[in-house]
C-alpha cells in the first residue's frame, strides 16, 4: 500500500460557518480531520444536529466549505462530482424515469463513451446487484420505500464513485428492511473495495459496517471526539459480529462517549437552538437529518 | 380485459361509465344499478328537463327573425346543415366523374327528376288549391270589414263637411263685441276637432283589424308552401348535378377544350401570313387554359363541417404559436428570477387585453407582409385569427411552465449536481420532466381559451370558419338561420369538451405523482 492509498481521502480542517446577523459567524463544524485509505469504510456518529450531515455535505460539494480542504487520490475537489455518489436518507429518485432510468442517467454521465449495449449491461449489472433484476422497469411509485433506496444504491455505485457517501440511508426504513439493506451494502462494499463515509446515528449499525467509527462532539464547533478502530474481518457476519468478544466493550464505549455529550451540552442546547434559526433553510439533507432530534431513544438502543 | 377497459375511462376522465363496466362483468349489480341511477340516469333525467324548460320558455318570445327556436326546431336546422354539406360534396363529386361513373350517374340524376316530377306537380296543385280556398275564406272574412269601413268613411265624411259648414256658418253671424259668443266658437271648434279624431281613430282601428287578417298567414298555406320550396330546392339540386355531370363536368370540358385546340391545329398547319399568328397565340393559350382545367376545383360555399375542420387548424395553429412561445420562455422565467422579474410587467401588461382589441392590430400587421393577399398562400385574416388565439391564449402555459420550472424540488437538482449535468442534459432529462404536468395543465387552459377566442376572432376577421358561420348566419337574418346559431352553440361546446379532454388524458399521461396512467 503506497502512501497515495493509505491516505486516498484526506479531510483537512474542515470548518462550517453560517453567517449570523446579530454577532460573529456560528460555526457548526470546526477543524474536522480525517485520512481514510483506500476501500476503508468509515461510520460518523454523534448526536442528531451535531454536523454529521454538514460534513458529508460539504465533502459531496452540495455545501460550500468555510475553510479547509477535500482530497481525494490526490487531487483536490471543489463542488459536486460523480467521484462522490451520495445515498440520502430519501432516495431522491426521478420520478418519471423508471428504476433504470434512474441509473441509467448516471450512467450515460460516467461512461461517456460506451456503446448502447454496453451502458444497459452495466445498469442491469448494478439493479441485479442491489437485487431489482425483476423491478428494473418499474416507476418509483411503484416500489416500496426499500426497494426505490436500492435503486439509490445502484445508482450512486453505478457512477463507479471513489468515495461513497451514505447519510444515514437506512433512517427511513423499518428494522427488517434496514437489516435487509445492511448487508446488500456490506456485500457489495466487500465485493468493490469502495472507500465509503456512513453517516448514521444507529451504534449496532456502525459497529456492524465500519472498520472505523468516527464519534463527533455535540455542536456547535462539532469536532472529532473519538475514534474506534474494530477489528472485525471482512466480509462481515452478522453473527460473528455480536459473539465478538468485545461486541459490548465496543459498543459501550461508543453509547458511553454519546451520553457524555449529551450530559455536556446542556449548556450548548441554547447555543445550538440559536444556530438552527439563524441558519439559511435549503438543505434538506441537512433539515431532515434535524428533525430527527427527537430520536434520542436509537442512540440509545 | 376488464381492467383494461376500467383504467381507459379512469384516464379518460369517464370515471362516471365505471358502473355500466362493471355490470357488463356481473360485478355487485345492485350496487352498480344504484350507481348508474345516481350519476347517469339523474344527470340524464336533469338534460331531458333543461330541454323541456328551453322548448316551453323559447316560443314565448317573439324576435324579428321569428320565435326563438325550439329544440325540435334546432334539430331540424341542423339536418338543413347536414344536407347542405352533403348535397355540396355530392355536386363537387360530380364535377370530377369520369365515363361511365359518369353516365350511370346521369341516368340516376335523371331518373330522381322524373321521379320528382309528379310530386312536384301535385305539390304545386296542392298549394294553388290551398291559396283558392284561403284567398276565398279571407275575401269572405274581409268583406264585411270591408264594407263596414266604406259605410263609416263616408259617414264620418259627410259628418265633418256638415260641422265645418255650420262652423263657418256660426263664425259669419258673430258680431264685433260679442265676446261669449267668440269663445263658444272657439269650444265648438275644439269639439270638432275632437269627433273628427275620435271617427280617424276608429277607421284605423277597422284598417289594423283588415290588415291583420290579410298578414296572418294560414298555416295550411304556409306548410303547403314549404313543402313546394322543399321540392323546388331538391328539383334545383338535381338540376345542378346535371349541369355539373355535363356541360361543367372536368370530363367535358376537357374533351371539349382539346377538341377545340385538335381544330385550330390543324388550322395551323396549313394557313399563313397574320391568319398564322394569331392561330399560334390561339393555341398557346389553349393550351394554357387546359392545364388549368385539368387541376381546377369548382368553387362552392363552405359548408358548416368544413368550416368545423378550418376553426380547428386555425385553433390548433394558434395553440401552436402560444406553446412555441410560452413554453421556452416560461422555462427561462423559472430558471432565472432575473428573466422574471423582467417578464413580469409585460406578462401582467399584455395578459388582460381582449381578443377584439389584438384582432384589428393583428389583422393590419400582418396585412403589411401581404402584397398581394388573394394569392397568398395561407390567408391573412386566418393568420391574423391564429396569432390573435396565440397572443390570448399564450399566458396560462408561460405562467404555469415558469411556475413549474421554479418549484422543481431541490433533490431533484441535486441529482443533477453531483452528476455535473451539462445545461442541456440538466434542461431535458430534469427540469423540463419535473415541469411537465404544470406545463401540459397550463396547455390545457390554453387551447380553452384559445377555442373560445377563435371563434370572436373569426367572427371579426371574416376568416371562414365556425365564427364567420356565426356571422353569417346572423346576417342573413331568417328564422332558419336563427336556429342554425343555436347549432353552432353545441357544435363549439361539444368540440371545446372534446379538445379539453384530450389535454386530461395527455395530462395524466405525463404526470408521474398520480395513479397509473398506462393503457
Amino acid at each position: 500500500m503506497d502512501n497515495n492509498d493509505a491516505r486516498y481521502v484526506e479531510l483537512v480542517n474542515l470548518v462550517k460557518e453560517y453567517p449570523n446577523p446579530y454577532g460573529d459567524a456560528v460555526r457548526v463544524v470546526d477543524r474536522f480531520n480525517l485520512n481514510m485509505p483506500r476501500g476503508e469504510v468509515v461510520s460518523v456518529i454523534g448526536h442528531s444536529g451535531c454536523g454529521k450531515s454538514t460534513v458529508l455535505t460539504m465533502i459531496a460539494g452540495l455545501n460550500p466549505i468555510t475553510h479547509g480542504n477535500v482530497v481525494i487520490g490526490a487531487h483536490e475537489v471543489n463542488g459536486p462530482g460523480p467521484d462522490r455518489a451520495v445515498v440520502f436518507q430519501s432516495p431522491c429518485l426521478l420520478p418519471w424515469l423508471t428504476a433504470f432510468g434512474n441509473v441509467m442517467i448516471g450512467v450515460k454521465r460516467v461512461y461517456p463513451h460506451a456503446t448502447r449495449a454496453e451502458r444497459k449491461q452495466i445498469v442491469e449489472y448494478y439493479l441485479s446487484l442491489v437485487g431489482l433484476a425483476d423491478a428494473m422497469h418499474k416507476l418509483p411509485r411503484e416500489l416500496s420505500g426499500g426497494m426505490q433506496q436500492r435503486v439509490g444504491i445502484a445508482r450512486a455505485i453505478a457512477l463507479k464513485p471513489k468515495l461513497l457517501l451514505l447519510d444515514e440511508p437506512f433512517g427511513r426504513l423499518d428494522s427488517l428492511t434496514r437489516m435487509e439493506l445492511q448487508d446488500v451494502i456490506l456485500g457489495i462494499l466487500d465485493r468493490q473495495r469502495i472507500t465509503t463515509m456512513l453517516i448514521t446515528h444507529d451504534v449496532d449499525e456502525a459497529v456492524y459496517m465500519s472498520d472505523r467509527v468516527v464519534m463527533m462532539t455535540t455542536g456547535p464547533r462539532a469536532t472529532i471526539g473519538k475514534i474506534l478502530e474494530l477489528p472485525f474481518e471482512r466480509p462481515r457476519d452478522r453473527t460473528a459480529v455480536l459473539e465478538h468478544p468485545n461486541y459490548y466493550d465496543m459498543r459501550g464505549e461508543l453509547i458511553t462517549f454519546l451520553e457524555e455529550q449529551d450530559h455536556g451540552s446542556d449548556a450548548a442546547d441554547k447555543r445550538r437552538a440559536a444556530v438552527e434559526a439563524s441558519r439559511a433553510p435549503g438543505n434538506k439533507a441537512e433539515d431532515s437529518a434535524e428533525s430527527e432530534a427527537a430520536k434520542p431513544a436509537e442512540v440509545a438502543a | 380485459m376488464k381492467y383494461k377497459i376500467l383504467k381507459a375511462l379512469d384516464v379518460a376522465g369517464l370515471k362516471v361509465f365505471e358502473p355500466i363496466v362493471r355490470l357488463c362483468y356481473g360485478e355487485e349489480p345492485r350496487v352498480q344499478v344504484v350507481k348508474i341511477g345516481k350519476f347517469i340516469v339523474v344527470p340524464v333525467i336533469v338534460f331531458c328537463i333543461f330541454l323541456g324548460l328551453w322548448g316551453m320558455i323559447a316560443p314565448r318570445h317573439k324576435t324579428k327573425y321569428g320565435e326563438v327556436p325550439t329544440p325540435a326546431v334546432v334539430w331540424d336546422a341542423f339536418n338543413g346543415v347536414y344536407d347542405f354539406h352533403v348535397r355540396e360534396n355530392t355536386k363537387q363529386d360530380d364535377y370530377r366523374r369520369s365515363g361511365q361513373d359518369r353516365s350511370q350517374t346521369i341516368e340516376q340524376v335523371n331518373a330522381e327528376l322524373a321521379a320528382i316530377e309528379p310530386d312536384a306537380a301535385a305539390a304545386h296543385k296542392h298549394l294553388d288549391e290551398v291559396k283558392a280556398e284561403v284567398d276565398a275564406s279571407l275575401k269572405a272574412e274581409l268583406k264585411p270589414l270591408q264594407d263596414e269601413y266604406n259605410v263609416m268613411k263616408t259617414a264620418a265624411f259627410d259628418a265633418r263637411k256638415q260641422r265645418e259648414a255650420e262652423l263657418k256658418e256660426a263664425a259669419d253671424c258673430i258680431k264685433a263685441d260679442d265676446t261669449d259668443a267668440r269663445e263658444s266658437l272657439l269650444a265648438s271648434i275644439i269639439d270638432h276637432e275632437n269627433k273628427t279624431d275620435a271617427d280617424r281613430d276608429k277607421l284605423d282601428e277597422l284598417k289594423a283589424k283588415t290588415n291583420t287578417l290579410l298578414a296572418a298567414k294560414a298555416p295550411r298555406l304556409l306548410a303547403a308552401q314549404q313543402q313546394v320550396n322543399a321540392i323546388e330546392e331538391q328539383r334545383m339540386y338535381l338540376n345542378m348535378r346535371l349541369q355539373r355531370l355535363e356541360s361543367d363536368n372536368r370530363e367535358v370540358r376537357l374533351a371539349d377544350a382539346e377538341t377545340d385546340l385538335k381544330a385550330i391545329h390543324a388550322e395551323y398547319l396549313t394557313a399563313s401570313g397574320p391568319k398564322l399568328l394569331a392561330l399560334g397565340k390561339n393555341i398557346v393559350r389553349s393550351e394554357q387554359r387546359l392545364e388549368k382545367t385539368k387541376t381546377a376545383e369548382p368553387a362552392g360555399p363552405w359548408t358548416f363541417f368544413e368550416q368545423i375542420a378550418r376553426s380547428l387548424a386555425c385553433v390548433f395553429l394558434g395553440f401552436a404559436i402560444a406553446a412555441g412561445i410560452a413554453i421556452p420562455v416560461g422555462i427561462l422565467c423559472g430558471l432565472s428570477p432575473v428573466v422574471m422579474a423582467s417578464m413580469t410587467p409585460l406578462i401582467s401588461l399584455f395578459k388582460p387585453v381582449s381578443p377584439i382589441v389584438w384582432l384589428p392590430i393583428v389583422l393590419i400587421i400582418v396585412g403589411g407582409f401581404y402584397a398581394n393577399p388573394d394569392q397568398a398562400w395561407i390567408q391573412p385574416s386566418f393568420l391574423a385569427s391564429a396569432i390573435t388565439v396565440a397572443l390570448c391564449s399564450l399566458w396560462p402555459t408561460l405562467t404555469n411552465t415558469a411556475f413549474g420550472v421554479a418549484a422543481i424540488d431541490k433533490d431533484h437538482l441535486n441529482v443533477a449536481r453531483v452528476l455535473r449535468l451539462g445545461f442541456f442534459t440538466r434542461l431535458f432529462k430534469i427540469i423540463i420532466p419535473s415541469a411537465l404536468p404544470l406545463i401540459f395543465a397550463g396547455l390545457r387552459i390554453s387551447l380553452g381559451v384559445g377555442w373560445m377566442v377563435l371563434i370572436a376572432a373569426e367572427l371579426l376577421s371574416s376568416s371562414e370558419g365556425i365564427g364567420k358561420f356565426v356571422w353569417d348566419m346572423f346576417n342573413n337574418g331568417s328564422s332558419q338561420t336563427f336556429a342554425q346559431m343555436f347549432v353552432v352553440v353545441f357544435f363549439v361546446g361539444a368540440i371545446g369538451m372534446f379538445l379539453d379532454r384530450i389535454m386530461i388524458v395527455l395530462q395524466r399521461l405525463v404526470s408521474f405523482d398520480e395513479a397509473p396512467t398506462a393503457i
